[in-house]
């Protein structure tokens, strides 16, 4: 199972994930606001934080949704609105704790990362290397090593 | 259904990132950038993936068209040929053979494309060649040319500390900002200087935000307490350098209170560069943006900012400046008579520009097509730049290219400059043809594959069909562009075959360090200058009587100007992510992100000047007034006092406010980025 990863020290702000999630949903525009990546930017606190749909182990929306429209695709692991179902009652979104349910105006759905059925464009247009898509072992083994190498620092510091 | 992926470069800016062509049944349905491409690693920006919108746009020219009687009607491509070939013929038979050029632009083809114009321009018997190079890139290629005798490359994935000067990666030099990112995971540092708090230095270590103009002033300042400090490495300076005593002497003035004082950068963040300049020396890497080149002082700064590297010795050891190996192909440019050489524009004026580059002065041009001084200039072919958009000076621009008897341009569609045109030639784009393209640092080439083909004519086949046609066959003799890229690929030791196979790219040699060090051990002098070193004081420069130091001497005009008319300094040219110069905006889901110009400044300014986001201003200098939206950014985004207006926007068109007098003693540029101007509510 591949997940997306974010790297919030990377990210330079530029927003080619948004743009490139924007014109992937909607086929003619790369606005901002029709994108399901969010960059967060606090300028006072020098903080860039990108913000997509983690598709959760145990998803809220996906328990809250009185229509049944979200489901999770065991085999890719991911979360997904059917917006045939979906009825726009928009709990979802209120349950999201990270914000990342937006609402479709036109179609009056609530709108998410769907990982671009297993391809996706914000990770292939992430020009900084902050967004990974990679395999969920890939990204443990590589977490391990971070967490060894904090501890070899550590003790070279103050192990003697 | 057919599908396959074809390989190729994105040329939607000049990164040459590799890219993955979806083809369907013969129609190509998605760019998506090459995993295995060593440069962007599979990754691309907004621009790249919609090559796809600008290969099957509903604007794409598809005919010849010739101007008759103000409008235009479509013709044959063979009777275009034949009028542009004769026409070219009378007048050089009138007003003599300079009296025509060529002016390559970016829009279409890159690496051989320059080139085969300047072939095709010395075949032709004119030294006339232009390029949207004189202003941007020349001005730094002059720079690091004077010092080094090359133009060394950053390698920022190995770099201990990264500096930054006046440019912004993810807008500019989109997979930099993988390899910076690269660097800094390994724990190098990051400082960004800039008039502006770009994308890059939202992740800097440091940021410094400097007065526009000034960098060469900073520059030295860090020099001087670089030396007093004794950061700087005396082996390498005895060993590789020429000219450290006149470089000693005058550095001292700009002590950390001039600095302070000049530029705005406070001494204590002068003190935290120099910190990290003790920790990370040698392997430092920096690059300058047009934010120094675009600047009456702007090659003495980048000399300036180069000067440091060679100061802590960071040349040719790893995360430094690293000279690079060549491919080792063929050069198509060929000799042109001196008396010929003696008639190029600008030659005169910017010797060194011409000296170096072998470019003419874009500038000066319109000056002499309107003034037939000191002969008459006729007739351009134009490949793919825009200059009523994206020269200085628009207006003279638009004048100048009106009152030529021939104006050819060639491109994807009707821009503000093919509107001039008595020709226009549809162009084939770079999905339409096959290249070959480098990717520097990487030490790859890659031979692009021609993934469609529309039935439009390719540079090669322009430049090719109009020799023919003026008796220089022999001169562009090969059938096509393959035959003609085997041709360069010839002496390389690899032929032309296996570098097709190469599909993925084909390094033609891992990078290595210690190159000069090399060869000074073996008794070979490592630079190619005057004194075989990197040279403080360029002899070049002394011989053609210019000051060999980069001193600050050519102040931007704005700063010792009290008058009150123009109290703001106008920066322009500030690329944004989305677009390349003056293209893309026909791109329609592009332009839903940013569909107009906007004037970016200070909130302090905003306030001053009783305006808001989203209001409608009037912009005034000394060379016009335009009418554009305002942004105001936040405190922290732009230098009080400095407001930024991009190119490339025709309804509001910047380069209408940018006179071309105001220019840089060496390498000509005007100073695109310290305009006086003031701004009006309306």
């Amino acid at each position: 199972m591949k997940v997306i990863t974010i790297d919030s020290n990377k990210c330079v702000g530029c927003r080619n994930c948004e743009m490139a999630c924007a014109y992937q949903r909607t086929q003619e525009t790369c606005a901002y606001s029709e994108s399901n990546i969010k960059i967060n930017h606090f300028i006072e606190e020098r903080i860039l934080l990108p913000m997509t749909c983690l598709h959760c182990e145990d998803a809220p929306c996906m328990t809250v949704c009185p229509a049944k429209a979200i489901s999770k695709d065991e085999e890719l692991g991911v979360i997904v609105i059917d917006k045939n179902k979906c009825a726009g009652c928009k709990m979802c979104m209120l349950v999201c704790a990270y914000g990342n349910i937006h609402f479709d105006h036109e179609a009056l759905v609530s709108r998410k990362c769907n990982l671009c059925e297993g391809n996706p464009k914000c990770v292939g247009h992430c020009i900084s290397g902050a967004l990974q898509f990679e395999e969920l072992e890939t990204v443990m083994e590589k977490e391990r090593l971070k967490t060894d190498e904090r501890i070899k620092s550590f003790l070279r510091k103050h192990g003697e | 259904m057919a599908k396959e992926i074809k390989k190729s470069c994105c040329r939607m800016c000049g990164m040459l990132c590799g890219i993955d062509v979806h083809v369907e049944d013969g129609r190509v349905v998605e760019i998506e950038g090459n995993k295995n491409y060593v440069a962007n690693n599979g990754r691309i920006c907004i621009k790249g993936s919609s090559g796809l919108s600008q290969l099957y746009h509903k604007d794409r020219l598809m005919k010849p068209l010739k101007k008759v009687n103000g409008e235009f009607v479509e013709i044959e491509l063979e009777q275009a040929m034949d009028e542009i070939a004769a026409k070219l013929k009378q007048l050089q038979e009138t007003y003599g053979t300079a009296s025509v050029g060529v002016w390559k632009g970016e829009g279409t083809g890159f690496a051989q494309q320059e080139e085969l114009a300047r072939r095709f321009t010395h075949a032709i018997k004119t030294p006339n060649y232009f390029s949207n190079d004189t202003q941007c890139y020349a001005g730094r290629y002059i720079s690091y040319n004077l010092n080094y005798g090359t133009w060394p490359a950053a390698d920022f994935r190995n770099s201990k500390l990264a500096v930054i000067w006046g440019t912004n990666a993810p807008a500019s030099h989109s997979y930099w900002t993988q390899d910076i990112n690269a660097g800094r995971e390994k724990g190098g540092k990051l400082v960004v200087i800039d008039t502006m708090y770009t994308d890059m230095a939202r992740v800097a270590d440091l940021y410094i935000q400097i007065k526009p103009g000034t960098d060469g002033v900073l520059a030295w300042g860090l020099i001087q307490q670089l030396i007093k400090q004794a950061v700087i490495d005396e082996e390498f300076i005895a060993t590789y350098t020429h000219g450290y005593a006149e470089l000693e002497a005058y550095a001292k003035m700009f002590t950390p209170e001039y600095v302070e004082k000049y530029t705005g950068v406070s001494q204590a963040q002068l003190q935290e560069v120099v910190d990290l300049y003790k920790v990370a020396t040698p392997h430092v890497s920096s690059w300058c943006g047009t934010g120094l080149e675009h600047q009456t002082n702007g090659v003495s700064n980048v000399r300036t900012v180069a000067y440091i590297d060679a100061l802590i010795g960071a040349v040719d050891v790893p995360g430094s400046m690293v000279t690079l190996d060549g491919f080792g192909a063929s050069h198509l440019e060929i000799e042109l008579d001196d008396e010929l050489v003696e008639l190029a524009i600008g030659k005169k004026e910017y010797p060194v520009l011409y000296g170096q580059r072998g470019e003419c002065h874009t500038l000066l041009l319109m000056d002499q097509i309107l003034s037939e001084k000191p002969y008459p200039f006729k007739g351009l072919v134009m490949t793919a730049a825009n200059p009523a958009l994206t020269n200085a000076n628009s207006q003279k621009v638009v004048e100048a290219l009106s009152a030529l008897e021939l104006l050819v341009v060639k491109d994807l569609y009707m821009t503000e400059t093919a509107k001039l045109a008595d020709y226009i030639l549809p162009a084939a784009s770079y999905l339409e043809r096959s290249e070959i393209q480098y990717s520097g640092i990487n030490q790859t080439v890659k031979l692009t594959e021609q993934v469609v083909d529309l039935g439009l004519q390719n540079e090669y086949d322009l430049f090719k069909g109009l020799a023919d046609r003026l008796g220089a066959a022999d001169l562009i003799p090969w059938k096509n562009e393959e035959a003609m890229n085997r041709w360069l690929v010839e002496p390389t030791g690899i032929s032309y075959e296996d570098l097709a196979a190469h599909r993925d790219g084909y390094q033609y040699k891992p990078l290595t360090y210690n190159k000069i060090q090399g060869a000074h051990a073996n008794g070979k002098t490592p630079f190619n200058t005057k004194t075989g070193k990197i040279e403080f004081t360029s002899e070049y420069l002394r011989d053609m009587g210019y000051e060999p130091l980069a001193k600050y001497t050519s102040v931007p005009v704005y700063i010792d100007r009290p008058e009150t008319d123009y109290p703001l300094v106008l920066m322009t040219g500030a690329r944004k992510v989305m677009y390349f110069h003056g293209r893309y905006r026909n791109i329609e889901q592009i332009n839903k992100v940013m569909p107009e110009g906007l004037v970016e400044l200070h909130p302090d300014d905003a306030m001053n000047l009783n305006v808001q986001e989203g209001d409608r201003v009037r912009v005034v200098t000394e060379n016009g007034a335009i009418e554009i939206k305002v942004k105001v950014l936040h405190e922290a985004e732009i230098f009080p006092g400095a407001i930024q207006i991009t190119h490339g926007f025709a309804k509001a068109n910047v380069n209408m406010l940018v006179g071309d007098g105001t220019r840089d003693p060496i390498s000509g540029f005007p100073a695109l980025k310290s305009v006086p101007a003031r701004v009006e509510k309306i």
